[in-house]
């Protein structure tokens, strides 16, 4: 069975300036579904570039990445966010909500670039919210939430559109310990349902949930730990 | 991203902003303001020039003796000039001397502001009267200098409100006349005088030319006027050339040459002058305009950098974002347009009320400003959307 994620000697350099910094040298990594895989490494080590080149916000400069099948090479801008609308849901550590939509209205964002005929927004969202505990709060503006149901928020508008990975990028860094739990048992809860997670922290703890870890330095894949993926 | 959906964001992030936005289209409202103002003053102008002129006929020339400088015996246009210009000129219609006196015309005590007007029965076609009733003043009329008259709409109404004016006897100063006919009413250009004295023939008695009294005339076959229309309106100016050579040849009597397809022309090439500079005001004030909203689509961009981000994540390509802000900045600059083009026809109202000038305004061009608003909002806005477009999504997330 091919993997769902390949990352095939994977490269990427940025200009800066006149220089050029180099973030990731040839990274090979496959990711088969319903795997759970913990992203670790000190800072600038390319855990986000290569958060950014799985969730096809930026593409390899070198290598190849087959998402799904599909090389992301071969796609334009808009099939490739038309890709990752459907494929990929985001959850970040400051929870980048838009601050002037209610919390519904965020959760339903992501359908508005999708095929979802809207009359079925709304529904969707409310399904979402409450699939995460936060349906009282659905008109309510991303300010007046705690830490905690924004990102369950967050997680509600990863998931208003079925994606079959969840990229989750520090998703406690912002919270306390108690309430990072409760995010982290909903991922959990998550993955147990079937779906893929690819998860960036420095947390060991929150790693350590993860049936797999991966080390980054300096660019290159360092470790791969657990990786007990599934018979093929 | 549907339309509706794009116009639904648009909105709703306008009115999250409703002073900024307002602010922000103020150069566009002004300036669509003033075109449709200006261009209503002038094509007010245009139909003026034109609706006064053709009620002379783009056909006609007029030659109209001057007062002499000094006070000495006047050596004006005379009925000789007239002959001479029917004999001479080729492809005329009508020739008419015309002599005209301001006498009061009477009835039984009822009093009419009339111009007597002393001519002959090619008047009639020079000047295309049509009559109502009776018939106009014939040959016979004038070669007998009889006393009848033809009477204006207007006077006949005032002098016999009751019935028909035909056959009664009308004073003419100290004479009697009696009414043979009277005209058809003529319509005339609103608004003052232009630089084309007209005629009121509704307010004219027409009298055969010899039974005219001008009192203590020194010429007995002087005319004020000699009234000339030709067949082919496209020659008129070569007709009037000759007709004032001829009649140079043989007076000496200063006269003006009135030809109202030239002045109609003359008035064509001032009203481009003033289209030119209308649309060089509409180009430098949309200029401003679309400027003012490039810049707040640039400080929008560049507030809602994290959005955009976020929007990428979420799957908004390129295209989805540029458009969500090409439809912001259209829809402030439609908002603008239509605003503006309001304030402009209050604002020609104001200047027809006020100043008293004719103002008219064309569908096309009212079009033709909203069109232009919108097209600024797409052209100042498409910098701020293609930034926005190709902002890279990691950095546009990490942006503070």
């Amino acid at each position: 069975m091919a993997a769902l994620l390949a990352l095939e000697a994977v490269g990427k350099a940025y200009t800066r300036g006149s220089g050029e910094v180099v973030a990731l040298r040839g990274v090979s990594l496959e990711v088969g579904e319903g795997e759970s895989v913990a992203v670790m490494g000190p800072s600038g080590s390319g855990k986000s570039t290569l958060l950014s080149i799985l969730g096809c916000l930026d593409r390899p400069t070198r290598g190849r990445y087959v998402l799904a099948g599909t090389d992301v090479a071969l796609l334009d801008d808009r099939a490739l966010s038309r890709l990752r609308n459907r494929a990929i849901g985001f959850v970040f550590q400051s929870f980048h909500l838009i601050p002037q939509l209610t919390v519904a209205e965020n959760v339903e964002t992501p359908l508005l670039y999708g095929a979802t005929p809207p009359a079925e927004w709304r529904a969707r969202a409310y399904r979402c919210l409450e699939r995460v505990g936060l349906l009282h709060r659905a008109d309510h503006r991303p300010s007046e939430l705690s830490g905690g149901e924004a990102q369950r928020a967050a997680v509600a508008r990863a998931l208003v559109t079925e994606p079959r990975i969840l990229l989750a990028d520090e998703p406690t860094g912002n919270l306390d310990s108690a309430t990072g739990e409760e995010i982290a048992s909903l991922l959990d809860g998550l993955h147990h349902e079937g779906r893929t997670v690819v998860l960036v922290t420095h947390n060991e703890t929150l790693a350590r949930r993860a049936s797999r870890m991966v080390r980054l330095r300096d660019g290159r894949l360092e470790s791969d730990e657990g990786s007990a993926a599934p018979p093929a | 991203m549907s339309p509706q959906v794009l116009l639904h964001l648009g909105l709703r992030s306008l009115l999250l902003h409703k002073l900024r936005s307002t602010l922000s289209i103020l150069g566009v409202v002004f300036g669509v303001a003033a075109v449709v103002a200006m261009s209503s003053v002038g094509e007010g102008a245009r139909r003026e020039a034109v609706s006064q002129i053709g009620s002379l006929g783009i056909d006609s020339i007029t030659l109209r003796g001057r007062p002499a400088a000094q006070g000495g015996e006047a050596d004006g246009l005379r009925l000789r000039d007239a002959e001479a210009v029917a004999r001479v000129v080729p492809a005329l219609v009508a020739v008419a001397p015309v002599r005209e006196a301001s006498l009061a015309a009477q009835v039984d005590g009822r009093l009419a502001d009339a111009v007597a007007v002393g001519t002959t029965p090619a008047y009639r076609s020079a000047a295309r009267l049509s009559v109502r009733s009776g018939r106009f003043l014939s040959d016979l009329d004038v070669a007998d200098s009889k006393r009848v008259a033809v009477l204006g709409a207007s006077v006949a109404g005032t002098l016999f409100p009751m019935g028909e004016a035909r056959g009664q006897r009308v004073q003419l100063g100290d004479e009697w006349f009696q009414v043979v006919g009277v005209l058809e009413g003529r319509a005339l250009p609103r608004g003052k005088a232009g630089p084309i004295r007209t005629r009121d023939v509704n307010r004219a008695v027409f009298v055969p030319l010899p039974a005219l009294d001008r009192g203590r005339d020194p010429r007995p076959d002087g005319v004020d006027e000699i009234v000339i229309r030709v067949e082919d309106a496209d020659r008129v100016t070569a007709s009037a050339e000759t007709a004032q050579a001829v009649v140079r040849r043989t007076s000496a009597a200063p006269f003006e040459v009135i030809v109202p397809r030239e002045i109609l022309r003359q008035k064509e090439r001032t009203q481009r002058i003033f289209n030119v500079v209308t649309g060089a005001i509409a180009a430098i004030s949309l200029l401003v305009g679309g400027i003012g909203i490039m810049n707040i689509m640039l400080a929008s961009v560049a507030e809602r950098t994290r959005e955009v981000g976020i929007r990428r994540a979420l799957g908004a390509s390129r295209d989805d974002v540029a458009a969500q802000f090409l439809v912001e900045s259209s829809l402030l600059t439609a908002a603008g347009g239509v605003a503006g083009a309001a304030l402009g026809l209050v604002g020609s109202m104001l200047i027809q009320r006020l100043a008293g000038w004719p103002t008219a305004l064309s569908p096309l061009m009212l079009l033709a400003a909203l069109v232009t608003a919108l097209l600024v909002g797409v052209g100042f806005g498409f910098y701020p959307a293609w930034r926005a477009a190709h902002l890279e999504p990691m950095d546009a997330l990490r942006h503070e």
